[in-house]
């Protein structure tokens, strides 16, 4: 592997480094959530804490090409654990 | 006893031709087959990747690329895909 | 290891041939190349992104640098780092040489 400056040598590692920090999780079934990183294990479950969720609220009766969001819910959540089969992505705080 | 061939035996003497990939969905690849390993995650190069959407078809050409096994469903050896006919 | 290794060189026959230019042929072959490019991850969803690639484990799990999310074509989001997880991704194909 190419040990870059970056000092991360497996994906987990990204992970690792945003421990306490807030990341964005994409997950299945269009739901977005923002919230503090506390734990994670392999399978990519996750504990966050002063979540916030997006909901996409998508228009079914528009042609499918224009199929966008039409609204955005929000909902808080104090502390949440997600399923790691759900995860589709994890985007840590930018590191500079 | 007749002399069996194992299927993974048949696409390794694949390799070096080209091969059209059904995905469990509505996606097709076809490409030349550099490589793969027993999850049948195959390396293919010159890839043309073929999308069924409700808009019609879609064709996408793609470099040396790596197909997750997990998704693939048939292969057929020395085929240049849908569009041959 | 890896059934398309070529045989060893017989020994009274002249120097073994110089090894192939690009990547050859396996899986982690393809990896161990593209790691530090340019890549295109497509997810099983249709959804692209593009960025660099800084490493990855065996179950595809990825970690992408500069990563730019497309939708249909269209850019939808940009992240400085993003971890995608394994179970989504249908392709890894380079962007640029290898």
């Amino acid at each position: 592997m190419d040990p870059s400056s970056t000092g991360i040598q497996e994906p987990f590692d990204l992970i690792r480094l945003s421990l306490s920090e807030r990341v964005y999780v994409k997950l299945r079934g269009d739901r977005e959530v923002t919230g503090i990183l506390h734990a994670y294990d392999g399978h990519m479950n996750l504990i966050l804490s002063d979540v916030e969720e997006t909901i996409m609220i998508v228009d079914v009766d528009a042609p499918l090409e224009e199929r966008r969001a039409v609204k955005m819910a929000k909902r808080k959540m104090e502390m949440l654990f997600v399923r790691g089969d759900g995860v589709i992505l994890v985007s840590p705080p930018s590191r500079t | 006893m007749a002399s069996q061939i194992l299927p993974l035996e048949l696409i390794d003497r694949c390799i070096g031709s080209r091969i059209w990939v059904i995905m469990k969905s509505d996606r097709e690849f076809t490409g030349t087959l550099l490589g793969f390993d027993d999850f049948v995650n195959m390396v293919l190069e010159d890839v043309t990747e073929y999308e069924t959407t409700p808009q019609g078809k879609k064709k996408t050409k793609l470099a040396q690329t790596l197909l997750n096994g997990n998704n693939i469903c048939m292969l057929i050896p020395g085929s240049a895909g849908p569009d041959e006919s | 290891m890896d059934e398309t290794t070529p045989p060893p060189p017989p020994n009274e026959a002249s120097p073994p041939p110089p090894p192939p230019i690009t990547t050859s042929g396996s899986p982690t072959d393809f990896l161990k190349g593209v790691v530090g490019k340019r890549v295109i991850v497509r997810l099983t969803s249709g959804v692209d992104y593009r960025g660099v690639l800084s490493c990855l484990d065996g179950y595809m799990n990825i970690a992408l640098e500069q990563t730019e999310e497309h939708v249909n074509g269209t850019l939808t989001n940009r992240y400085g780092d993003a971890f995608v997880r394994g179970n989504n991704v249908l392709y890894i194909s380079a962007a640029e040489a290898l």
